[in-house]
């Protein structure tokens, strides 16, 4: 009996249907294990890191806590990656296979920016919180601390928006990050005092010219520069590309001269004024009523490392509060003996365009800059002249630059859009300009508000959100979502690392 | 499509017949299910209600320990052993050796001793008997401000617990509490609060009514605890700042919480259980008029919010010769309750009325027949006996909190949110519990000047 002869009697033979039934049914066998196989296979840690070679990724879980710890149980990729198996898993894993497939054949994983994607936002991309509670589905151990008891209840007890993720607060559990603290930093700033001689006076300012300021009792000082007045039209047009409704309608304003910092105000500023008010030991929220009125009363010790572990120095100091700020400024403008203030958003803007009425400072479309859109996402955006004038979300690594690494705009400032979004003194509002007041001198923004405005941008920032006239504000409940203090510290945010200010000094400042 | 049901018609056979018939089957059984979802009213276990108990079932021999043998400690103890059969109380825990003494010569007169080397005296004598490993029910029943800490400690322990209420004086206890009813939970250890209106059958029973739409959508209530003034002590020759303060702790805010806590919580608690929920704000007041030591309040008067146009009048006074009574009344569309065995029509006419049990001579008595302080103990039991989980120190805690939202807005004389309430960083007393002089300053509180939420 040939095979041809075989196929032929299982066919039509007279037990044809037992047949083709049993073949099915093992058919079926063979698939179901080939997949249950290749399904196993592609979920193990070794098939995972087979390609995810950036340099933390196998080490840093290693040295955290998901596989070094004292029970003895390791967490693997899949068990985090991924949703619990029956709860999306299938799906999920389609999704991130294909994504890495096609990094796999069409970039270079030696050119990913692995950095950006610890962030949290990013993170929450690839991190699946169902998997968390899928294990951790005791959220009460006995052993829980207090402070982790009071977080643990406002994260049940949390209404939607923002609604806090696990990671928000456990973020690095996954992989271990050696700069993260998880504890006061009762030692924050106190090392950086230099040897170097210090001044004893500021400089004395006689005219209305850029001048360097050398901060009293400390080594530190910072340029700046002097800003004329000038009229301007504050806004953007309709026609700008990749505008936003509240940036209009354009009007024309007039503004007042007056010193602006040359750059945003850095970790060595911010550090002079923590030293000298730091409140060591005071609980958050307690207003002191002090009997020595002169004296300012600063932050609290920082959670954590508010550097996010970036460095310091003359890169820009972030996350204190809108009030830290305006206390800095108050402070700085005793230790001078001149009025420092933050900027309205009126002298922000002004200050930022440098005469230049087109959306950047600088010559560009947004549309060609952005890198929204799946044809971007493909070809990539157009960076030249922007990379070089601007630290946004291209170019950033994710983090804050040094100021030295941008070239300035037409007023002499650097960093005006980009690298940290800048506190200013205005309350937000996205009707504040619709007041039909064609012409307005120095305005100072809508009266009342709860949330203040922010402007130009940070190192997270698309393209189009780092134009002059790109307006943004304060999120203070979102900011504050995962401090576990109670009250909340008003001197730190705990959930925003973009966001810092600039100075400006008053013109009578002259003496 | 005629023919096609010919066919089928024709052509079943017993396969397919199975199938239609388990089809149909299912059908009626889910149409039932619908059917009797729709018309049965909920009961007990439905509405979260714990069962009516004649006593404790028999079980295991559990051996509790009193923590707090004060008047009310000692008289949780006694319910505690009359609610079934093989419980026990084997260790007494107090900070003054004179309550000790007493609470075991009342348990000697019973025939029931308790050996003197399960005795603890001193602020750490709960730790001490906690630690006991024969000891498996803690009833705590100190002051309340010690609570919290209290029954971490039994949690820790891994002991079931009766807690009187309230359970917390300010809202870092009752965070604590929140916490630990969870740990407790984790464990399952259970755990039954004094709120013994919530085991009363009366109140039970008028709770169902009201729950499945006797009086329609609730609208509004009032709760109130009206009575002569309490108990008080003078200072005696030789006692420090804390033996004093203890000895008289229904007087002191950081012990008590006042007495929109201590008894008027009841009131709150029924008015919260009604409701569902706990309201949202509350703005209120109250003055002291007549007291004669601590810092409390005589009176309060407060406007609970419960969102939606819906609110409470919570009021609790302690003056003698005027208008006095305690109890709850909540409004609905259709109709009125007194939450506790009477529900009327709109127009005043009774709707439906509890029916009380008959004593010897065949007269309707005017309450249940098991005392309710007995019942809860019974309940605990049950639960720990049967597995039939219970843990009520959570709402407790939040009804508790209520009634410091309500005490904080008329002491502040502002509006307190809940969510203030929740997050408030308030944590009463002095930091470091010993006897001897206390660094305190005790005003009474003055609405409308700053204060601490």
């Amino acid at each position: 009996m040939n095979i041809k002869n075989f196929v032929l009697r299982v066919i039509n033979g007279s037990k044809a249907r037992i047949w083709i039934m049993t073949f099915g049914a093992l058919l079926c066998l063979v698939v179901i294990g080939i997949f249950n196989t290749v399904s196993t296979t592609t979920s193990s840690d070794s098939y995972c890191m087979s390609c995810h070679i950036h340099p933390w990724a196998e080490q840093t879980w290693k040295l955290g806590p998901h596989h070094n710890n004292r029970t003895g149980v390791s967490v693997h990729c899949v068990e985090c990656h991924l949703p619990p198996k029956g709860e999306g898993y299938l799906l999920a894993k389609a999704k991130h296979g294909a994504i890495d497939v096609y990094g796999y054949l069409f970039k270079d994983s030696s050119k990913l920016n692995w950095e950006s994607k610890k962030l949290l936002d990013n993170a929450k991309g690839f991190t699946y919180e169902k998997s968390c509670i899928k294990c951790h589905s005791n959220l009460f151990p006995v052993t829980l601390s207090v402070n982790g008891s009071n977080a643990h209840l406002a994260y049940i007890n949390a209404k939607e928006d923002p609604k806090p993720n696990c990671i928000n607060c456990h973020l690095n559990v996954g992989h271990f990050d050696k700069n993260v603290k998880h504890e006061h930093d009762t030692n924050f700033g106190v090392d950086a005092a230099l040897s170097q001689e210090k001044f004893t006076s500021a400089t004395k300012v006689d005219k209305f010219e850029s001048f360097t300021e050398k901060i009293p009792g400390t080594t530190v000082a910072f340029d700046m520069v002097a800003i004329p007045e000038g009229i301007f039209n504050m806004g953007s047009p309709d026609n700008e590309p990749l505008r936003k409704p509240d940036e209009g309608p354009v009007h024309k304003v007039k503004v007042s001269k007056f010193w602006m910092g040359k750059i945003e105000v850095s970790w060595n500023e911010y550090l002079a004024f923590f030293q000298a008010t730091a409140s060591q030991g005071r609980t958050e929220g307690q207003i002191i009523v002090n009997k020595n009125v002169d004296a300012v009363t600063g932050p609290t010790p920082p959670w954590g490392a508010p550097d996010q572990g970036w460095g310091k120095g003359s890169r820009p100091a972030i996350t204190m509060s809108w009030r830290a700020a305006n206390t800095y400024c108050e402070w700085l403008s005793k230790v001078t003996g001149k009025k420092y203030r933050l900027p309205t958003e009126a002298e922000w803007e002004y200050a930022c365009r440098g005469n230049t009425t087109t959306p950047y400072f600088f010559e560009g479309d947004p549309k060609k800059f952005s890198s929204k859109g799946i044809f971007k996402k493909i070809f990539g955006p157009d960076t030249t002249t922007i990379s070089s004038h601007i630290v946004y979300l291209v170019n950033s690594a994710s983090k804050t630059q040094d100021p030295g690494s941008v070239k300035a705009n037409p007023f002499g400032l650097k960093n005006m859009a980009g690298n940290i979004a800048e506190f200013c003194s205005d309350f937000y509002s996205p009707d504040a300009y619709k007041t039909g007041v064609p012409f307005v001198v120095n305005p100072k923004g809508p009266e009342s508000g709860t949330e203040h405005v922010i402007r130009g941008g940070s190192f997270k920032s698309d393209a189009k959100d780092v134009r002059s006239a790109a307006r943004d504000f304060t999120k203070t409940q979102a900011w504050l979502l995962t401090d576990p203090q109670m009250p909340k510290s008003i001197w730190w945010y705990s959930d925003c690392i973009d966001n810092g200010f600039r100075v400006v000094c008053e013109a009578d400042s002259i003496k | 499509m005629k023919n096609n049901m010919e066919n089928n018609s024709k052509n079943i056979n017993r396969r397919k017949f199975l199938g239609a018939g388990v089809l149909a089957g299912i059908g009626v059984a889910g149409a039932s299910a619908i059917l009797s979802s729709c018309s049965k009213k909920l009961d007990n276990a439905a509405l979260g209600l714990p069962p009516i108990l004649k006593g404790a079932p028999r079980g295991r021999k559990l051996k509790a320990g009193l923590v707090g043998a004060g008047n009310r400690g000692t008289g949780a103890a006694i319910n505690f052993i009359s609610a079934g059969p093989d419980l026990e109380i084997i260790a007494l825990a107090d900070v003054f050796q004179d309550k000790i003494d007493n609470c075991r010569k009342r348990f000697e007169s019973f025939n029931l001793p308790i050996p003197a080397e399960n005795c603890f005296v001193g602020f750490d004598a709960y730790k001490k008997l906690m630690a006991m490993p024969e000891i498996d029910v803690v009833i705590c029943a100190t002051p309340p401000h010690f609570r919290p800490e209290h029954f971490l400690e039994a949690v820790k322990n891994k002991k079931h617990c009766f807690l009187e209420k309230p359970v917390c004086v300010d809202p870092v206890g009752a965070r604590l509490m929140i916490a630990t009813a969870k740990k407790a939970e984790a464990l399952g250890l259970c755990v039954v609060t004094g709120t013994q209106r919530r085991h009363q059958e009366d109140y039970i029973e008028t709770y169902k009514q009201v729950a499945n739409g006797a009086i329609g959508k609730l609208v509004s209530a009032k709760a109130f605890w009206n009575q002569e003034h309490v108990w008080f002590r003078m200072r005696e020759e030789g006692w420090n700042d804390m033996e004093y303060m203890i000895r008289n702790w229904n007087n002191f805010c950081w012990l008590c919480g006042d007495h929109i806590l201590d008894t008027h919580v009841h009131n709150i608690d029924v008015i919260n259980w009604f409701m569902g929920k706990h309201p949202e704000k509350a703005i209120g007041y109250g003055g002291r008029a007549r007291r004669v030591t601590g810092d409390q309040y005589d009176f309060f008067s407060i406007d609970y919010d419960y969102g939606n146009g819906v609110s409470s009048h919570s009021m609790c006074r302690e003056l003698d010769s005027c208008a006095n009574g305690t109890g709850e009344l909540i409004n609905g569309t259709e109709g009125y309750t007194n939450c506790i065995n009477t529900i009327w029509n709109l127009d005043g006419s009774v709707k439906w009325k509890f029916e009380y049990p008959k004593d010897e001579n065949g007269n309707t008595m005017n309450t249940i027949k098991i005392s309710p302080y007995v019942q809860e103990h019974m309940h605990l039991v049950h639960a720990i006996r049967t597995g039939r989980y219970v843990n009520e120190a959570e709402r407790t805690a939040l009804s508790t909190l209520t009634a410091i939202m309500g005490r904080t807005a008329a002491y502040t004389g502002q509006m307190i949110t809940w969510d203030a309430i929740m997050k408030s960083d308030m944590d009463l007393g002095p930091r470091k519990i010993e006897f001897g002089p206390v660094d305190m300053v005790f005003d009474t509180p003055l609405p409308g000047t700053p204060a601490h939420v």
